[in-house]
């Protein structure tokens, strides 16, 4: 990340956005807030957001964390299935499910964050059933409390057999992990020294899994004294963790990254803008449904330094898609796509995660989202409010492509779509020859193969 | 190499026989056939991804402290493949084994930099861009030379990532988009249809997004996508090949190389990686299989040059962003390091080992130091082989190095 100064005023960025007049709270927002907060908002939730306050928006958000008991039975019966096969790469298909489905989209997409934070991969893990325990501590603290959370994840078995850590011995300890929490989760590079990896790393010995447990074995820990951060004495494993968590770095550290996640993936990475919510998330005992709160109401949340300034991750990109027009498709289909444009869900690229931004950008990636679009549209199996995409357009009272084109722009795009290209789309659409269903997907198919729908 | 310059050369050789002057024209006919190369010599870079372990890919099969250092990593003295009296290959590369005695293979040794970052992302990052931290990190050392070398030329294949996952920083460049591609085949929208097509590029195009603005970003990458992959819709199949790849990943990348460079699309840039080389536990099996990847795809690549008449053209270069630690650790593995060797394949190059062997007994904190900056092999590259200013690449000038056999 791109640290830099920027002259937005931070009481005005982090103070709560009201509107001024009703209708400056439009449509637009609420559907920005669902594309950053959630995985992509239908019609009906729209027209619900628009009833709430933004911090209503968000506080409603932050404070369910309970999924609707239909979709846990769904997934319950899914993760069995998955799981019977003992095969990881069946495990997309069940979270994507739950992607498409959940009722409390804020929870998912932060277990999202994290596990692109605490990234750990099921080409080397290989166990599914270890990686999906992982995912459950993920998505139960998602929202939780973020020292606790790392005490979790340092002894997870999917973390430490993806981090080399799964036996460590006090004659020579692995540095990976110990490098990895300083480095990549909790304080960023350039927080501490070799000096300190080496010393954290003594921590760790002992720490083992057996029987795919975390299990202590004392005669391998290293029991004399260590020097972190300059502090000494004789230091477990947790208590090494304790001493990350309390340097002064970890919040700001967070902080930023939360920030290039929900608000922009460029240029707002100012440490003037990110220290008053790197001190409420510190004073808080590091509690993220707090921090969030205020972040995802915010002045700066709603204003132009966001609207448009990311990039859709895949996920986003795809999943946003069908949820904003109550898509269902093949899990499968839709997560061999999703490995094509970058992001296959338990398998992150390495231990840093997906690095976001620009970064999911390229020809490659570019040519496969339309891909994936073009073949999502031409599927039989894939329904819009289950039915074909012309009933859904008509249930909405749209029926011609021109009104189909306004209706589209609006659910689907970050930033306005100018009339030249409204009236382009859908002269170009007219002169298919086919139905009128076959003239929609194909209007539909340029409006997400377009820049604009590119951004978030 | 194209038609052009292999009669030219052809000419230039009979030409002097003929003329009887063979003794003293190399100079002069050497600058001209120099410029010509200058202007067509292709630089393949292959990154190996996580830290390779130098100690164990160049064996000091002679010193007891690699032996004492690594009770459980280090290769007998007996299986490595000799390169002379001190150093051997580690027994999986007999590819590279292969292509030192064909005579195309030089390896650059206790290549690092100054005050080494162990993370993998920092020091990566500095290999590729040749900036620390706090400099301006927006384009990478390649993406610089691509515009340089394609300076208001509006040709978007100067430069070219094999591979659909995230784009090396390397390649990052101010004014060209480069495209990735993982195959040929693969690299098309699914919809042939023209209609659509044009469609596509022309609701693509920029209209008054800011130039540096994310959208504008996203605009000129999509109409350079959609170019490329029809440009190499053309091309596809242009020459195939009697060399049997292996069925490796990176075996894959370069024979898409080889088919890219034959299609003559004008590439100048090649960039592959190869993943897997963090080796913190259970070393031996997986630093194996990748050394063996490695070898094997490379000398199939000399092999499929050699077929196709272009192995003067091309120049290969193999980094990884650190070496390991001297010591193992206690899972069998080791952990990062700094200083290591690196790899150039090609016709031109000065053959065998390059620079000393980094000491094993004269250690900074358990590791290696280095001798060689990076910085100095690109340069060497840049300045003779891509026919480059390195100094406005790479900030300053650097010292070059003898890694090309003088002509």
């Amino acid at each position: 990340m791109k640290t830099g100064q920027t002259n937005i005023d931070t009481d005005w960025a982090w103070s709560a956005y009201q509107p001024e007049q009703p209708q400056d709270w439009t449509q637009r927002q609420v559907a920005h807030f669902y594309r950053r907060c959630g995985l992509g908002a239908n019609p009906e939730m729209l027209k619900a957001g628009l009833q709430k306050s933004p911090v209503e928006l968000a506080v409603g958000q932050i404070s369910n964390r309970q999924e609707s008991a239909q979709v846990e039975q769904e997934s319950a019966t899914l993760a069995r299935s998955v799981l019977a096969t003992a095969d990881a790469k069946n495990l997309p298909a069940w979270w994507t499910h739950r992607l498409l489905n959940t009722s409390v989209p804020l929870q998912e997409k932060m277990t999202l964050f994290w596990h692109g934070h605490f990234a750990t991969g099921a080409e080397k893990v290989k166990d599914a059933q270890l990686m999906f325990d992982q995912n459950q501590i993920l998505r139960e603290y998602a929202l939780g409390n973020f020292g606790r959370l790392v005490h979790e994840i340092s002894q997870d078995p999917a973390m430490l057999l993806y981090l080399d850590s799964a036996s460590n011995r006090k004659v020579h300890p692995n540095e990976n992990f110990a490098r990895e929490i300083m480095e990549l989760f909790v304080l960023g590079e350039g927080n501490y020294s070799e000096t300190d990896i080496r010393e954290l790393a003594r921590c760790f010995t002992g720490w083992e899994i057996r029987r795919d447990r975390f299990y202590f074995n004392r005669f391998q820990h290293d029991f004399d004294e260590k020097t972190i951060f300059s502090h000494s004495g004789k230091f477990t494993g947790e208590e090494g963790v304790d001493l990350v968590l309390e340097h002064p770095a970890g919040p700001e550290f967070i902080v930023g990254k939360l920030i290039q996640f929900f608000i922009a993936d460029e240029g707002l990475q100012d440490p003037q803008l990110i220290k008053p919510l790197a001190q409420k998330f510190r004073n808080s005992g590091l509690e993220v449904g707090p921090l969030l709160e205020t972040m995802l109401a915010s002045n700066l949340f709603y204003s132009e330094y966001a609207q448009g300034r990311k990039i859709r991750s895949p996920v986003d990109f795809a999943v946003g898609f069908l949820n904003s027009l109550e898509g269902s498709t093949n899990l499968l289909e839709l997560n061999k796509g999703l490995d094509e444009i970058g992001q296959r869900l338990f398998y992150p690229p390495n231990v840093k995660g997906w690095e976001g931004g620009r970064i999911w950008i390229n020809s490659s990636t570019l040519l496969a989202r339309t891909n994936l679009m073009q073949s999502l549209l031409k599927r039989d199996e894939t329904r819009f409010g289950q039915g074909s995409l012309s009933e859904y357009c008509k249930s909405h009272g749209v029926t011609t492509t021109k009104e189909a084109v306004d209706w589209f722009a609006e659910l689907l795009l970050a930033v306005p779509l100018n009339d030249h290209k409204q009236s382009e789309i859908v002269q170009r659409c007219e002169m298919i020859d086919g139905s009128y269903e076959t003239k929609l997907k194909n209007l539909l198919g340029l409006i997400v193969s377009l820049p604009e729908y590119q951004l978030a | 190499m194209s038609l052009i310059r292999r009669e030219f050369l052809q000419l230039t050789a009979t030409g002097s026989a003929v003329l009887g002057f063979q003794q003293t024209a190399p100079a002069f006919w050497g600058k001209i056939a120099d410029q010509a190369a200058g202007q067509e010599n292709i630089l393949v870079v292959v990154q190996l991804t996580g830290g390779n372990d130098g100690l164990n890919t160049i064996v000091p099969y002679t010193q007891d402290e690699y032996y004492k250092q690594r009770p459980k990593l280090a290769i007998p003295k007996n299986d490595v493949l000799k390169i002379d009296n001190e150093f051997g290959f580690n027994p999986a590369l007999d590819g590279f084994s292969e292509l030192l005695e064909a005579g195309l293979l030089g390896v650059v040794q206790g290549v690092g930099y100054a005050q080494p970052n162990r993370s993998h992302f920092e020091s990566m990052d500095i290999w590729h861009t040749c900036q620390r931290k706090a400099g301006d990190r927006a384009d990478g050392w390649l993406g610089r030379a691509i515009d340089q070398m394609a300076e208001g030329v509006s040709t978007e294949t100067t430069g070219m990532h094999i591979g659909n996952r995230k784009q090396p920083l390397a390649v990052a460049s101010r004014h060209h988009r480069v495209p990735s591609i993982r195959t040929i085949e693969q690299f098309r929208l699914q919809s042939q249809e023209k209609a659509s097509i044009e469609a596509m590029r022309s609701l693509a195009q920029s209209e008054n997004s800011a130039g540096d603005s994310l959208l504008n970003f996203v605009q000129t990458s999509t109409t350079t996508a959609i170019d490329v992959s029809q440009k190499l819709q053309q091309v596809k199949n242009s020459k195939s090949t009697n060399v049997i790849y292996p069925e490796s990943e990176l075996a894959g990348k370069l024979k898409t190389v080889s088919q890219l460079i034959a299609s003559e699309i004008g590439a100048r840039v090649y960039y592959v990686e190869i993943d897997g080389f963090d080796t913190h536990a259970f070393q031996a099996p997986a630093h194996t299989a990748l050394l063996r990847e490695l070898g094997d795809a490379l000398k199939a690549f000399a092999e499929d040059l050699l077929e196709k008449g272009m192995q003067e053209q091309v120049l290969t270069m193999c980094f990884s962003e650190f070496g390991r630690r001297v010591a193992q650790n206690a899972s069998d593995g080791t952990d990062h390091g700094t200083a290591a060797p690196m790899f150039l394949i090609g016709s031109g190059i000065e053959t065998g080992l390059i620079g000393k062997h980094p000491s094993l007994s004269n250690l900074d904190n358990g590791d290696l130091k280095f001798h060689t900056d990076f910085r100095q092999v690109y340069a060497t590259i840049l300045e003779n082989w891509l026919n480059c200013d390195s100094s406005l690449i790479l900030d300053k000038q650097y010292e070059s190095l003898p890694l090309f056999v003088a002509s």
